[in-house]
């Protein structure tokens, strides 16, 4: 009870000799909430992104086969399908007819593509909400295409995907095997790319190597490998999180070298004070212990509220035009959160403790003085 | 509002506990509340057989980096500068990195 | 009782800069005594003041405080001591500016981890006990010159302390509020408390209450 007491006591000085210099502890504060604010966003983001893509993406093929003509990806010959399909273990061979193309009325991307089971009517196309939404096309409309040879192709939107498919789909036209020949004049007994299922998976790179073997000029690339794509996506590495962290990094060291340099005079006073008073040195460390505690925490715990809502809530807005980039077509990302205790608490030892130690260290050799400097004074 | 400073910011960081922990459970029940989302969007990459997600429809490459080749990532040219601005924030796929494309 | 016992004090020991501030003082305060040190400044009284209040250790000889030998005690005991034993007056106040009067009154006693209730009233009695109860929540900057001295006496006397030790207390006031801070040591003087003074000013050693002046000069006791 007396040690509680105590520290109470000494918060409560604390929080008084903060509150002195209100205007610039709460702009530390308010600093420090923004750079949580901001790590803890980017952490919640990539990690939901991480998560929702490790979910989904498990349902994709388990093989793509690719041709590369001089190191460009290149339309496989529909002939190779039967070359794999002897291989031992390889279950079914399917090809797939897909590909880009630009609208230049509203500078938008689309991916295109064939798939004769799913939809299959000439003159009509099934889109996604963002194909809809640049088109500016709540259910029905017509767009048109401009074919290979300048002539125009008119595709009447017949459906419109979910919303809640749109991080899969938010640019796709589905279109039929017919309008998409014409539209590219995309020769016959060719595929974009061929996928492969098999009976165990545990074979997949023997297959792949013997395909590899078969066909030299193609590349298989396995699921293992897409999850893995998406398993980097926005990786320390990637430009989002350096751009925001050199920026987390550099404010914490002006934040840290304010606070190592910044034992003012009058500082420095007040600790002889109160080491005259009788206060022990482990006193004057537990109140500069708790003047970092009480700004690191209030700005931890503010920042990653702030994230939540924001990531969650808002749909990360922020880093929406950095996620857009030159993008026209832009899915609306209604991530399912997903955070983790081991998230907030890795969180709070990178953001918490740094700036606490870098508050009391400095504080040490004052804290050591004797007490009868005051009286030297 | 009590008067002692210390029993305001015990308060206060009670508050954010709390908050932390109702954070922590609307994540964990709007993860099985938008369960049926979540299928349907597996739904639809098994149907389309697809690779990708779609996060970014500026450069081909960006868009289905699963599919892109080992020469695009970099606009052709291992060191030419990022022409678009997704393309920097995605870094070039791991089995591209690894000497792939081959 | 303080028994002081060839005590030198060295600065800077071994160095060019080398000072002798106390030189070979013997000395025994008795309890509830009034006790001024008189002389010039730089004789070495504020230094011998540190040294009985155990602010600092002397570089040789030895101080009995109570029968207890405390020059060679850790420096966790003799905070202790000093907090419970001592109570303090500096020559500028040394006052926490921004904090109020009360918690200014409050401050030594925080590490002890007293309930805050019990020791907010007695630091409020206190104050009310020198006339100012009504600037218990000002802030210390606000206050005139007299009731900072008084706040100053308050916070020496919070931790209830049986010495009091007091360095120049009235270098920085006028005369009527020197004759007035007389007056209240004089009535702790009668409550039992053993005073303790380092000061050049005649109207605190000449003041009747005064039992015995100590003088010194150069680090050594010259007269009494």
């Amino acid at each position: 009870m007396r040690v509680i007491e105590k520290h109470r006591n000494i918060l409560d000085f604390t929080l008084s000799s903060l509150a002195r210099r209100k205007g610039k502890n709460l702009s530390l504060v308010f600093v420090y909430t923004f750079v949580v604010f901001l790590i803890a966003s980017v952490t919640f983001f990539t990690h939901s992104l991480k998560t929702e893509a490790e979910v989904i993406l498990r349902d994709a093929p388990e093989m793509m086969v690719q041709r590369l003509v001089a190191g460009r990806h290149d339309l496989i010959p529909m002939s190779y399908m039967d070359t794999i399909r002897q291989i031992r273990g390889v279950q079914s061979v399917t090809s797939r007819l897909w590909g880009y193309y630009f609208d230049p009325t509203n500078g938008a991307n689309y991916t295109l593509l064939v798939k004769p089971e799913e939809h299959s009517t000439s003159g009509t196309i099934l889109v996604g909400r963002g194909v809809a939404r640049s088109v500016r096309s709540k259910q029905t409309g017509t767009i048109p295409f401009k074919t290979y040879d300048g002539s125009y192709l008119f595709l009447r939107i017949k459906e419109v995907f979910t919303a809640e498919s749109e991080l899969a789909n938010a640019d796709l036209i589905l279109i039929s095997e017919a309008d998409f020949k014409r539209l590219f004049a995309y020769p016959d007994g060719y595929a974009t790319d061929l996928v492969l299922h098999v009976r165990n998976a545990n074979e997949l790179p023997t297959i792949a190597t013997k395909i590899t073997h078969l066909l030299p000029d193609t590349r298989p690339i396995l699921r293992e490998e897409i999850v893995r794509t998406y398993d980097a996506v926005f990786s320390w590495r990637g430009g989002l999180v350096i751009v925001v962290l050199l920026g987390v990094v550099l404010a914490f060291f002006i934040l840290a070298w304010e606070k190592a340099t910044g034992l003012s005079a009058e500082e420095r006073r007040e600790i002889g004070i109160l080491k005259g008073l009788g206060w022990e040195t482990t006193d004057v460390l537990f109140m500069k212990f708790w003047e970092g505690a009480v700004i690191s925490l209030s700005a931890f715990f503010l920042g990653i509220l702030c994230a939540y809502g924001h990531v969650f809530f808002t749909s990360s807005m922020l880093f929406e035009p950095a996620l857009k980039g030159w993008s026209v077509i832009y899915p609306d990302f209604r991530l399912t959160p997903v955070i983790s205790a081991y998230q907030i608490s890795t969180l709070f030892f990178l953001t918490v403790l740094p700036y606490t130690v870098a508050t009391i260290v400095p504080a040490w050799r004052a804290a050591t003085v004797d007490p009868d400097t005051v009286m030297r004074a | 509002m009590p008067s002692r400073m210390s029993t305001r910011f015990v308060i206060f960081l009670v508050t954010c506990v709390a908050l932390v922990w109702g954070m922590l459970l609307h994540a964990h029940m709007s993860r099985s509340s938008t369960g049926h989302a979540l299928q349907e969007r597996r739904e639809v990459i098994r149907r389309f057989q697809l690779s990708d997600l779609c996060l970014f429809t500026d450069a081909r490459y960006i868009r289905h980096p699963v599919a892109a080749d080992l020469h695009t990532p970099f606009q052709d040219y291992p060191l030419s500068m990022e022409h678009f601005p997704s393309g920097s924030l995605m870094p070039v796929p791991p089995h591209l990195r690894r000497g792939g494309g081959e | 009782m303080i028994e002081i016992k060839d005590v030198r004090k060295v600065f800077n020991w071994g160095r060019p800069n080398e000072f002798v501030a106390i030189d070979g003082v013997n000395l025994c305060l008795h309890s509830q005594s009034v006790t001024v040190l008189k002389g010039p400044s730089g004789s070495g009284k504020t230094t011998l003041l540190t040294l009985i209040a155990c602010m600092a250790r002397p570089t040789s000889g030895r101080i009995t405080l109570m029968d207890r030998e405390i020059t060679s005690l850790p420096e966790r005991f003799l905070t202790e001591i000093r907090r419970r034993t001592f109570g303090f007056m500096f020559q500028q106040f040394n006052l926490i500016k921004g904090l109020t009067a009360l918690e200014n009154v409050m401050l030594p006693a925080y590490p002890a981890g007293e309930k805050h209730a019990v020791l907010e009233k007695r630091a409020g009695e206190l104050l009310g006990l020198f006339n100012l109860s009504e600037k218990s929540r000002a802030k210390v900057e606000w206050l005139s010159g007299g009731e900072a001295q008084r706040v100053a006496i308050a916070r020496a006397l919070i931790n209830n302390p049986s010495i009091i030790i007091a360095d120049e207390p009235t270098a920085h006031l006028d005369t009527k509020l020197s004759r007035e801070f007389m007056e209240i040591l004089l009535s702790l003087a009668r409550d039992g408390k053993t005073i303790l003074i380092a000061s050049h000013d005649p109207i605190v050693y000449e003041s009747d209450m005064v039992e015995r002046v100590v003088e010194m000069r150069d680090g050594k006791i010259v007269g009494e």
